[in-house]
């Protein structure tokens, strides 16, 4: 007789503590937004450029997406009268640290593939708009791989677009970090392409986990 | 023979508004090619030909368009079933809720065509008929959807330039080039010059404007088919359209009109090349056309054509005609500039004192007048009219002006107000970090030069700023001072490069003015509401463009994103009605949708 109500008053308790936080619940969406973006000294980017008179580091700037994202930008000199700034940007994808990390995870900062051609041709447009464009065949090399690059020029400039991604594991990356995403703008006066992407040719990275270089550069 | 229902072009082009298609699918009396395989017909006079039977009007999609509330297109099917039937008068229950009469509501395809959602209308009336297959759609429905598609593929090749195509869609569905239709008419013209069939295309705005009613629309086209017309072909248009079938109500004064602007036009781009010359006779033109036209742009480039001449007190007194018509900054930089030239300075800081401290370009003229000491390092020559970095200002050539203030830099030295223009050019192509490096030298290089005069030493100024600052019972003075436009700059440069929290920091502390401060605190303001939404905490989004309403108007981009806050709280009623709101102020893509979606969901119309 008695365990029927027993149950009933057992189930409405239940049914209470499960409802009471409802009140002051807030969706658990926003650690998986990216933050608004924060200056930073130029020291505090993971990632040195040669010296450089022409484009030197005037800006730096970084922000987090949920806790597996860090993304940077440097900001460059830009000499040239052309819109749109100068920059080197770098997108640190690292590996979640618990299993509620693992299964709640933002959005990816960069896709992979990182162009395709109607995506790329879309980016040039935006960044180079009335210049003409070429996508390099072959791509170029510098300390951390192979990477694929742009030129776009009109009368006066010349600028280069360049994008890397570093996966390699075995030699480069260390555990914690999955990849990383380099895009480099930059626009300048000189007619030849390769002083513009001299800086990223030389860029180094100086992530704390300690990524080394390809391996290779002696080849180079 | 019937009578069609506007004088439209496609009208002439052999189509049935209404019933009896085939009847009308000939060329009859006074019917002629505009394109290969597309017949016109050219509309009969109003009183001849045979109305049709009262009550056999077709209704249907006028009382659609009163129920969706689409005023503009209710007009439009109004006039134009008046046309058809001159005896008929609107249906005085237009607005009382009609009872579905056939069984079958055709709200919903009319609602998919309207959306331009074609496939979808045809594939909802043959779901329809499977279930009802006693139910005929109306033919007003079929033939919307004919016609919808028919444009749909006309605009569609216009707007990628293939422009044979466009021809063959016009041929292929003539009633979509019609007077209410007129974007087509000009589509089809425009491929036909496209095509290098001038002739053609002359032909058909020539239809056009001795066939659409409307005096505007004839002017407009005028305007249109100057791209591609011959003055003399232009002349006939335009007598074509000042006096052919003139419709009761209409006044074609201004379609007269619109030679003598397109002439003056000619004129005035020619005045303002350097070594253009005009005639007596062509300036007696121009200065008769731009008064009649009340018209301030051009009385303004007037101004700078005498300017450039020194011949100061015209200059003056164009300028003065285009700051009465419509006071703007650019109006008062001339006024500035020609006072200066006729040794008038009190004059000259008058008409600036408006814009003083919040158009770089007034500021600018005013040096002019009061030339900052020591900046040219001796006596300043009189006034030239607009130097070469305000000629790249006033074309927004942004690129020039960092090469105007690099060049100025080199020949008088770097001033703070060089570096400070050079931030502002920056910002301006999208190079927020140089631009705030500017604004920071700007102000170092401002702490060494002689402070500018400042309101107190101008008697006018400094009253007008009491007098502003006791109005908006602000502390500061409304008039920024050179350190405040320099922290200003910077302050929009970091938000420009996405520092928004390190600015909302800052915001109280930074030493700019409390205008600057309010539209500063509006733009974090609307930041964060567009993160809250992105975040789905509508509640913050409303509340935050709630505080942000009481700083400054909103803006429609962001009376959408409430409309959309509104709509992801359930709250349908007040969406709709924000959405509404701005649809019948500017109708936009973004704006359809929301009024679309949530119609459709306060109404379960999915």
């Amino acid at each position: 007789m008695s365990g029927v109500p027993r149950l009933l008053r057992l189930s409405v308790l239940a049914a209470a503590l499960l409802t009471a936080g409802c009140a002051g619940w807030v969706r658990d969406n926003s650690t998986q937004l990216p933050k608004p973006w924060q200056r930073i000294t130029a020291d505090a980017l993971p990632v040195t450029l040669p010296e450089s008179q022409q484009f030197p580091v005037l800006a730096a700037r970084m922000r987090s997406t949920g806790t597996v994202y860090k993304s940077y930008i440097a900001v460059l000199g830009n000499p040239t009268v052309l819109e749109g700034e100068n920059r080197l940007t770098v997108d640190v994808q690292t590996l979640p640290d618990s299993l509620f990390g693992a299964l709640v995870q933002p959005a990816r900062v960069f896709p992979v593939p990182l162009y395709t051609m109607e995506t790329l041709t879309k980016a040039l447009n935006r960044e180079f708009p009335e210049m003409e464009v070429k996508v390099a065949d072959g791509g170029r090399r510098n300390r951390y791989g192979d990477y694929d690059y742009a030129v776009a020029q009109d009368e006066a400039n010349t600028c280069v677009f360049a994008w890397q991604l570093i996966t390699d594991h075995a030699r480069m990356l260390p555990e914690r970090i999955e990849a990383v995403r380099l895009e480099y703008r930059v626009c300048g006066a000189s007619r030849n392409p390769r002083v513009l992407l001299q800086p990223f040719d030389g860029l180094m990275l100086t992530l704390p986990e300690g990524v080394l270089d390809a391996g290779d550069m002696g080849v180079l | 023979m019937m009578r069609l229902a506007v004088p439209l072009l496609g009208a002439l082009m052999v189509v049935p508004l209404v019933a009896a298609p085939v009847a009308l699918a000939q060329s009859g009396p006074g019917g002629r090619a505009l394109a290969p395989g597309v017949k016109v017909e050219v509309a009969p006079a109003p009183g001849s030909g045979t109305a049709p039977q009262p009550g056999t009007v077709d209704e249907t999609a006028l009382r659609y368009y009163a129920r969706i509330g689409d005023v503009e297109r209710l007009e439009a099917e109004i006039a134009r079933l008046r046309a058809l039937d001159p005896s008929w008068d609107p249906p005085k229950d237009l607005f009382a809720p009609q009872p579905v009469t056939s069984g079958v509501d055709e709200s919903p395809f009319w609602t998919l065509v309207s959306a331009g959602k074609f496939a979808e209308a045809r594939a909802a009336i043959a779901e329809q008929r499977r279930k009802t297959p006693s139910w005929q759609p109306s033919a007003k429905l079929l033939q919307e959807l004919d016609l919808a598609e028919g444009s749909g593929r006309l605009r569609s090749a216009s707007d990628t330039k293939r422009w044979q195509d466009v021809v063959d869609a016009a041929a292929a569905q003539p009633e979509a080039v019609a007077c209410n239709r007129l974007d087509n008419a000009w589509r089809l013209a425009e491929a036909y010059a496209e095509l290098k069939q001038t002739d053609r295309a002359f032909d058909t705005y020539k239809t056009v404007v001795s066939q659409c009613p409307s005096a505007k629309e004839r002017r407009d086209t005028i305007f249109k088919a100057s791209r591609y017309l011959s003055p003399a072909q232009l002349r006939e248009l335009t007598a074509l359209g000042a006096t052919a079938n003139p419709a009761p109500g209409e006044d074609y004064a201004s379609v007269r009109a619109a030679e003598a602007e397109l002439e003056t036009g000619r004129l005035l781009e020619r005045a303002g090349n350097a070594k253009g010359n005009l005639s007596a006779t062509e300036l007696a033109q121009v200065e008769t056309t731009v008064r009649e036209r009340r018209d301030a742009d051009s009385a303004i480039s007037l101004g700078w054509y005498f300017q450039s001449r020194k011949q100061y007190a015209l200059a003056q007194s164009w300028f003065s005609e285009a700051n009465g018509w419509t006071p703007s900054d650019r109006a008062a930089e001339g006024l500035i500039l020609a006072y200066n030239g006729l040794g008038k300075k009190a004059e000259a800081r008058e008409a600036g004192a408006p814009w003083r401290g919040t158009s770089s370009r007034v500021d600018q003229a005013l040096k002019a007048v009061d030339p900052p000491r020591g900046s040219s390092g001796g006596a300043r020559p009189g006034p030239q009219g607009p130097s070469e970095l305000d000629r790249t200002l006033a074309r927004r050539d942004f690129a020039g002006c960092l090469v105007a203030v690099q060049s100025a830099i080199a020949k008088g030295g770097k001033t703070a107000a060089l570096v400070q223009q050079r931030g502002w050019c920056l910002l301006e192509l999208k190079r927020p970090s140089e631009a705030e490096a500017a604004f920071v030298e700007a102000q170092a290089l401002a702490a060494r030069e002689p402070a500018p005069k400042t309101p107190a030493q101008n008697p006018s100024a400094a009253a007008r700023a009491a007098r502003d600052a006791a109005t908006a019972g602000a502390i500061t003075p409304p008039t920024a001072t050179r350190a405040q436009e320099n922290a200003y700059g910077q302050t929009v440069a970091r938000m420009a490069a996405g520092d928004t929290v390190g600015v909302n920091r800052d915001l109280p502390r930074l030493n700019i003015t409390a205008a600057q401060k309010a539209e500063i605190r509006a733009s974090l303001l609307a930041t964060e509401a567009n993160r809250a939404l992105e975040d789905m905490r509508y509640r913050d989004a409303l509340r935050l463009l709630d505080a942000r309403k009481e700083l400054e108007t909103e803006p429609r981009n962001l009376s959408i994103l409430r409309g959309w806050a509104l709509y992801n709280l359930f709250r349908f009623d007040e969406a709709y009605k924000v959405f509404k709101g701005v649809d019948d102020r500017l109708s936009t893509e973004e704006s359809r949708e929301g009024v679309l979606t949530t119609w459709k969901t306060i109404y379960h119309d999915w």
